[in-house]
This record gives C-alpha cells, structure tokens and sequence, in this order.
C-alpha cells in the first residue's frame, strides 16, 4: 500500500531528474541575474572618455557586422587582427565590452570557488582566498613588481630566443603563487589526513606570514607608480582587461564550472560531515583535496586577470543559498549566475563613479559587501552555519 | 507492507543457518541462536509488524578479531586486544558505562578509526583491504551525532545513503529510487517525505537518519546510540525499526545503547564493556545480573525476570571499595 502511494512520486520523479534546474526560485535567481548583468553592462558601454549617446552605443553594440562577422569572433577569442568597422563598434567591442565579460568572468570564478570552500571547510564565512591563495598570489606580486621588476626571462626558442619580461607574466606568477601557498597550507595541515579546521588555521598561519612579507616589500617600492600598480593588482581592478583578459581567463572558468557542477553531489554529501561522508563511502581527503584544486584553480583564473577581489567569494554563497537553499547542484548554478551580476554591477562603480578617475574594483565589492553581510547577521540568527 | 519490502529484499539469501561452531580460543562470544527466540515465545511481546518465524536467514558473518584501537598514537590504546563476534542476522547490543569504549569499539569495526592491530572480516573479508565504497555497500554505520544542512529535504537526505551504489556520474536508478522507497517506509517517515530536514523535531530527524543508513542496503548496520536523547515514543520508534530489521531481514544489526534496560530487552545478544575490556558477553537474560551491574557500571540494583527480558531498578551508586570485591580487579588497581 505504501509503495503505491510512493510510486506516483517516484514515476514523476524520473521526469524531474534531468529538469531540477527548473526551480523556481532558481531561475527567478538566474533570471534577475542575467538582467543585471545585462543592464549593467549597457550602461558600461554606454559611459566613457569617448562619448556616444545611448542609442549610439548600443548600435555599435548590436551591429551586425560585428556581432555575425567570423573574422572578428575568431580575433576577439583566440586573438589576431581585429577586421575592419567603425570607431564606436571598435571602441565598444575593443575596450568596454571585453570589460563587461572579464567581470563576468571573475565575478563566476569567485563565487563558485567560494561556494566550494564552504563546503569543504563547512563553514560560511570561508572565502575563495581562507587556504592562502590571496596571500601567496600577493606576495608574488610585489616579489615581481618590487624585486624582479626588471628581470627578463630568455627563453631559447626555435627560431633565436624568445625575451620576456617579468612584468608581462605577472598574472600567471600572481596565479601560481596563489597554488603554491594553497599546497604549502596543505602540507602544513596534513597529519595522518587533514580536517576543516586544520585546514583554516594552516591557512591563517600562511596568510599572516605571506601577508607581513607582502606589506614589507612596499617599504622597498620606490615610486608612486609601482605601489599603485600593487595596491590594484592586491585590491582587484579591472582596468585596462580586454580581450588578451577574456581568452586567459574563459578556458580554467569552463573547467572550473563543469567540474564544479559533476562534484556538486559530493558537496552535497561533504556537508554532512566527515564521518558520515566517509561512512557513505567516500574517501574523503581525495575528494576533498580535489575539490579544493577546482575552487583554487577557479580563484587562480580570477587573480590572472584582475587580482585579487575581495568579498565576491565569500558573499554571492550566502546570498545564493538564502533563496535555493544548500544543495549544490543549485547553488553552483546560482552562483554562476549572481557572482557575474555582482561582479558587473561593482564594476560600473568602479569604473564610473569618479570619472575620470578609476577605482579597484575589489574597494566597491568590499563597500557593497560588509553592509550587506552587517543585514545577513542582523536578520538571521544562525550565521555561520550551512 | 513491511513483510513484503524484507522478503522480497533482504531475504535473497535464504540458506540454511549453519550451526554454531566456534573453536576459537580467547574471548569469543558466540551465542547459540537459540537462546532468544524472545519473537515467538514473549507473550505481550509487542506485536511488531509481521513476525515471520519461519523465515530461516543467515546474515553476514561479522567479526572482530584481537583489536587494539585507539585515538592518537601516542596514547594507550582504548580498546586492547578484544575480539567480538556478533551473530550473522541478529541484533547485538554493546553497553557498558560512559567512557568505556562503545563508540569507539564500534568506529573501529566501521573502518572509521584505523585499529593498529587485530582485523575486522566482513563475510570472510578483512574490513581495511575494501575500497571505502566496498565497505560502504556491505557496512553501514549511523553516528551518534549527525549534521545536515536544514534546507535538504527529508527525501534528499536519504537519496545521499545511495551514495555508495552510484558511480561519479550516475544519476539514481529506478533501483536506487526503490531502495529509497524501502527505507523510507521501513523507517516510517513517509509522511515527512517532503518536509525539510531543520524543520522536524530530534525524534523525527534521528528516524530520518535511519532511513538514510537503510537506503544504503547493507549486509551490516551499525548504530551508535540511536535512542540517546530521543523521547520515548522516538525510542520505541527506532528500537521497533531494529526489530524489524532482526526479525525480517538478514541484516546483522550492532547497536551502541545507553539504556541497559532497552538493551535487555530488543538484542538476542549482549556485550558488556568496562574500561576498554569485555566483562560479558551472552544472552541478555543470561549476562544481566546483579553482579554484572555491580562490576561494570558500579551501581547496586535489583534485576528481575519478565516476558521482556530482564527488568533492572537501579537502587544507588556503589563506591570504589565495593568494586573492588569483584572478582575482576581493574588495571592499575595495584592493591
């Protein structure tokens, strides 16, 4: 009797299987996300130096001989010349659009890599950077922009040699410092396997020391310059990204979001602590050390091309999971969806609130983040906990 | 309904059930089978669902040989050189004061604290040579303690006890959803189906939890304390699952209880623990005396006879000289 009440369910649970993310409250989610990013990203094109009106810019935005023109995808993404078109399309599809993406780009990596890390360390205040990935990528900026700011590398090449400037790899370095600091935290943790809470104060051990040397190597910069460059590479700052920022970043954030989306039901099952993980037969410091791989390497994609933001990673999780709640599956799409809208949303701040001046978009992020997280704490009473 | 869903399941494996022979020497605790048939022969014996006395099972056989467990290396182990050998099919029941190693005799056995020595054989197999997910599929284990985020619906907390069953990319099979379907009316929270999980009551939450371990359809489950801190409705609730699973299935059941009294009562077979040690192993009305409760959990109390096994009152605390008089003097006594 029981089993015939329950199968009715079951039968339309098998047609629900594949269609569980037409969630409502999912997709009001990614909806409004992508209207926010759409918006916001209009009025990026929209506003600049170069003035157009409204209506210009988003001719040149849905010009036809741009947007269904191979030649100038095949430039845009996998680089080359860019064919000929007009002045407004060049500069909206050259300079701001790109802009828009690489946000959205970052704004994606962040908030997933941050939703993974809550997971792992069950914690919802963990952040993309709480294994030492920001500290070590921060140090690795100032190593390049104070220390071997003139140091060239010459690679022998087929053909003579290839000579390449420090500065130039400067978001790959800054990258693999962030890996580096995220193994060595790992290996400071592990004792017979490793535990959440081993985890975050290995991480706070390696960030304050990365940190102190961090701030130490500014005392040797020598002009205004370089510590600008280094206050927007540790902040976060979108300036001058465009397309170059787009095809280094879209590849790792392709992997990072499928790899995210099939763990997702290892998440899941993480969240129900270590034991009972590990009771379900999962064998859980593989799954953990990998899953943590993905969410370093989502953080690594975002520090290449626009340093290190803060608060995306730590927030978007939050305000995701207050409206789907905390299965994965969900949240990882949801998150894919909200950390671009933040991301874009910041970065019209960023980039326009104090025309002609530019600002790290990491100061408006922080700006919209703590009043936003002051709201969560006060409205909810169990903060903390996933 | 409950007969069909263990029949049909549980009961593949009909054989004969092999006469005890055990040989082994050290601190075995085989128990004849025949010693509690408290199902047939207890007469206002609650009328649990569908008693199938005829059903002749053989569970898994599970063991403990010798082990030695403990937490970090450098302390003395909890647990020293103790075999246990539950009954294939049966229900055991570990009680023993607190600090005593229940819990972590029983982690031991679930691979979940690494033993230094000794082995666990699962149906003949050593426990530490299977994958996490072999050893998943045959031994289930409910801890103590179990955390869920509040949002997961009941139905999706116990899909995760078909974790084991699916491969890294699987999406649940019309074999999976069955085994959800079974454990879910087996643990009789079908009506909470939909509901979230951080909105039922501790009672309800620890049903859920069951019906997770269920879903996971193993030869062996272990509980540790699943009626600590459960009304007594709950109690009887989960105590009535593990009948069930006794009397229905060929699931061999290790249960960690607090409650002597409900330990006498629902397990064919009971193993006393005192300070890491065996002090007692046997049928319950066989090992629960006056004498066993004086030694190992220090209390004077009266234990009669009933048709539920034997009853106990506890009358008070006794003091460290009185243990002494017992005739198992504890290490480091030195007297």
């Amino acid at each position: 009797m029981a089993s015939e009440s329950v199968s009715p369910g079951s039968a339309a649970e098998d047609g629900r299987d594949w269609l569980w993310w037409l969630d409502g409250k999912l997709a009001g989610v990614c909806v409004a996300s992508l209207l926010v990013v759409v918006a916001g990203g209009l009025v990026q094109v929209s506003f600049g130096a170069y003035t157009m009106s409204i209506v210009e810019a988003w001719q040149a935005v849905f010009n036809p001989d741009v947007l269904f023109n191979a030649d100038a995808w095949r430039a845009f993404l996998l680089g080359g010349e860019v064919p000929e078109m007009n002045r407004r399309s060049l500069i909206v599809w050259n300079i701001r659009l790109p802009r828009v993406f690489v946000a959205a780009l970052v704004g994606m990596n962040l908030a997933v890599s941050g939703a993974i890390f809550q997971a792992i360390t069950r914690n919802e205040l963990a952040s993309p950077f709480i294994l030492g990935v920001s500290s070590g990528a921060g140090l690795m900026i100032l190593l390049v922009l104070v220390v071997f700011s003139g140091v060239t590398l010459v690679i022998p090449y087929v053909f003579g040699t290839l000579v390449l400037g420090v500065s130039s790899l400067l978001p790959v370095i800054a990258s693999l410092g962030g890996i580096g600091a995220f193994l060595i935290v790992y290996v400071i943790a592990w004792k017979n396997g490793t535990s959440p809470i081993r985890l975050v104060l290995a991480g706070v051990i390696v960030g304050t020391v990365f940190q102190s040397l961090q701030t130490g190597l500014f005392f040797f910069a020598d002009d205004l310059g370089v510590v600008q460059s280094a206050i927007a590479w540790t902040t976060g700052s979108l300036t001058g990204t465009d397309w170059e920022q787009v095809r280094m970043a879209a590849p790792w954030t392709v992997l990072a979001m499928v790899l995210a989306l099939v763990s997702a039901r290892q998440l899941n099952v993480l969240l129900l602590g270590e034991s009972t993980a590990k009771a379900l037969g999962m064998s859980v410091e593989k799954v953990r050390f990998a899953l943590s791989g993905v969410a370093v390497l989502a953080a690594a994609a975002s520090i290449a091309v626009a340093g290190i933001v803060g608060f995306v990673g730590l927030i978007v999780p939050h305000m995701v999971r207050n409206v789907v709640g905390s299965d994965y599956k969900k949240l990882v799409v949801g998150c894919a969806f909200t950390g671009p809208a933040l991301m874009v949303a910041a970065d019209v701040g960023a980039r326009l609130a104090l025309n002609p001046v530019q600002i790290p978009v990491g100061i408006v992020t922080g700006l919209v983040g703590g009043p936003y997280f002051l709201y969560l704490m006060r409205k909810q009473q169990t903060m903390g906990e996933i | 309904m409950n007969d069909d869903y263990v029949t049909e399941n549980w009961n593949e494996t009909e054989t004969e059930r092999e006469p005890e022979t055990r040989t082994d020497g050290g601190e075995s605790v085989a128990v004849a089978p025949e010693t509690r048939q408290r199902s047939g022969e207890s007469p206002g014996g609650p009328d649990g669902p569908g008693r199938s006395g005829e059903s002749e099972r053989s569970g898994c056989e599970f063991a403990g040989e010798e082990l030695v467990i403990g937490y970090s290396s450098g302390e003395e182990p909890v647990i020293d050189g103790e075999t246990l050998r539950v009954e294939p099919g049966e229900v055991t029941a570990l009680v023993g004061p607190n600090g005593s190693g229940k819990s972590t005799l029983l982690k031991g056995l679930a691979d979940q604290l690494s033993i230094r020595n000794g082995r666990v054989l699962l149906d003949g197999d050593d426990v530490y040579s299977l994958s996490a997910k072999e050893l998943a599929k045959r031994l289930g284990l409910l801890s103590q303690e179990n955390v869920s985020p509040n949002s997961i619906p009941v139905e999706k907390l116990v899909e995760h006890g078909r974790y084991p069953h699916r491969g890294f990319f699987d999406s649940l099979t019309d074999e999976d959803r069955e085994a959800i379907d079974r454990a879910i009316s087996l643990a009789g929270v079908d009506h909470l189906r939909d509901r979230e999980v951080g909105s039922l009551s501790g009672g309800q939450k620890q049903l859920v939890w069951i019906a997770m371990v269920l879903a996971q359809e193993t030869d062996v489950l272990l509980l540790d304390e699943p009626t600590t801190f459960l009304d007594l409705h709950h109690q009887l609730e989960v105590m009535e699952i593990v009948e069930t699973l006794r009397d229905e299935s060929d699931i061999t059941v290790v249960v960690v209880l607090h409650d002597i009294d409900q330990a006498a009562r629902y397990a064919d077979h009971m193993v006393a623990l005192k300070d890491g040690s065996i002090r007692a192993q046997g049928a319950p009305d066989e090992i629960v005396t006056e004498e066993l409760l004086a030694d190992v959990f220090e209390i004077e109390a009266v234990v009669e006879p009933t048709a539920y096994g034997p009853q106990i009152t506890p009358l008070h605390p006794l003091h460290d000289e009185h243990s002494h008089g017992s005739d198992t003097p504890r290490p480091g006594d030195g007297s």
